[in-house]
């Protein structure tokens, strides 16, 4: 069973874009970066959005590959690398167009880490200016 | 050297690279992008003056666009290609120390040295000024990176999809391919940090940084020959910078 039926966001250090529906997400702590299959960009998406784990579930079980099962794996595994947290938010309802994306997914929800570019992530150029600090501003750390 | 609106610092920046003239036959590329201040004059007073300075002007186009015309102009002779941009000035002695290298190895592709962010520089002398902050890293900078010709050619253009972060995604994409590489400990820039640096418009930079990465992680995904970009960025004295 999953933690939680809603997430958000670690923190603010967890930063994302998505590319052509492709999710990309950087951890400016860690300096780490993961890229997901078509299926978990979409997953992650909707977490990130306040949708819930039990929503999700109803709408990818059809799907072979992405079955509920894998779903709280997965659901698991971003809260341990520390890009999801639980979070006692509203549910979102799952938007239809990434319902259907989900249904129509085929392959395994996957995440994967890479960390060869810590150094260039942690320093900027992705931090906050705080002037009159300037760039690049470096989070010290905690 | 792409240009738009430097006006105020195109010209120390040539003056910078015609001080080496002696370290190397010098082919100095300007492309103006559409300035409409007196850059493009500036540029075409020097060129008067120092032949090896070839201005271009073209309408404004975005520096990913200026940095292909470039490219495309370069001499079929050209052995050896550097970028330095039009607010920054290219140390005394930075070429003369990096292109031994090439001669020295001739299957050298590229060496990628360090560079310094400066808060102020005397333009006269084209050095640090005496009471400037200065911290030196090997951070991501086309001007840190001398590319063999040949490998300028098999990294390709410029990814003309970038608005910024375009140097970021030329060079991961020059690592990536393995070239045979050095890291010298070379200072081969003196980076100005000013109020009107272009990558002081966050929001852009951030998502285009974030493309860049992303795109990286593509290729090596679709492309396992491809190699993790390890060992080369040595950010870590940045935390200590600070304007004073």
């Amino acid at each position: 069973m999953p933690q939680a039926n809603v997430y958000a966001v670690a923190s603010k250090d967890i930063v994302f874009e998505s590319f052509d529906g492709e999710a990309v997400v950087l951890d400016l702590a860690s300096g780490k970066y993961f890229g997901f299959s078509d299926s978990g960009s979409r997953v992650w998406q909707a977490l990130c959005s306040g949708v819930g784990a039990q929503a999700l579930a109803g709408s990818i079980a059809g799907a072979a590959a992405t079955g509920a099962t894998g779903l709280d794996a997965f659901i698991a595994q971003l809260v341990e690398l520390g890009l999801l947290v639980p979070s006692d938010g509203t549910a979102q309802p799952l938007p239809d167009e990434l319902a259907a994306e989900l249904a129509a997914a085929n392959e395994p929800l996957n995440v994967s880490v890479h960390d060869d570019l810590a150094d260039l992530i942690i320093v900027d150029p992705i931090h906050e200016v705080e002037e009159p600090l300037g760039w690049p501003a470096v989070k010290q750390a905690s | 050297m792409p240009v738009y609106n430097r006006e105020r610092y195109v010209v120390p920046a040539l003056r910078s690279l015609l001080r080496q003239r002696d370290a190397a036959d010098l082919d100095i590329i300007v492309i103006d992008d559409g300035s409409t201040d007196g850059s493009a004059d500036a540029v075409r007073s020097m060129s008067g003056e120092s032949p090896c300075i070839r201005l271009f002007q073209q309408q404004n186009a975005g520096v990913t666009r200026a940095r292909n015309t470039g490219l495309r102009l370069l001499k079929p002779d050209t052995e050896l290609v550097s970028f330095l941009d039009s607010d920054d000035i290219s140390p005394a002695g930075r070429f003369e120390a990096d292109v031994e290298l090439f001669r020295k190895d001739p299957g050298l592709e590229l060496s990628y040295s360090r560079m310094m962010l400066v808060d102020k520089i005397d333009d006269e002398r084209l050095e640090p000024a005496a009471d400037s902050y200065r911290i030196t890293v090997r951070g991501i900078h086309l001007s840190s990176a001398i590319f063999s010709r040949r490998l300028v050619e098999r990294i390709g253009w410029f990814d003309e999809e970038f608005a910024q972060a375009e140097d970021t995604d030329y060079l991961l994409r020059g690592f990536e391919i393995g070239p045979r590489y050095v890291l010298p400990e070379t200072v081969a820039l003196y980076y100005r940090r000013h109020p009107g640096n272009m990558t002081k418009q966050e929001d852009v930079q951030s998502r285009e940084f974030l493309r860049a990465i992303y795109k990286s992680m593509k290729r090596r995904r679709a492309n396992p020959s491809l190699r993790p970009i390890e060992g080369i960025f040595e950010l870590d004295k940045l935390t200590d910078w600070r304007f004073m």
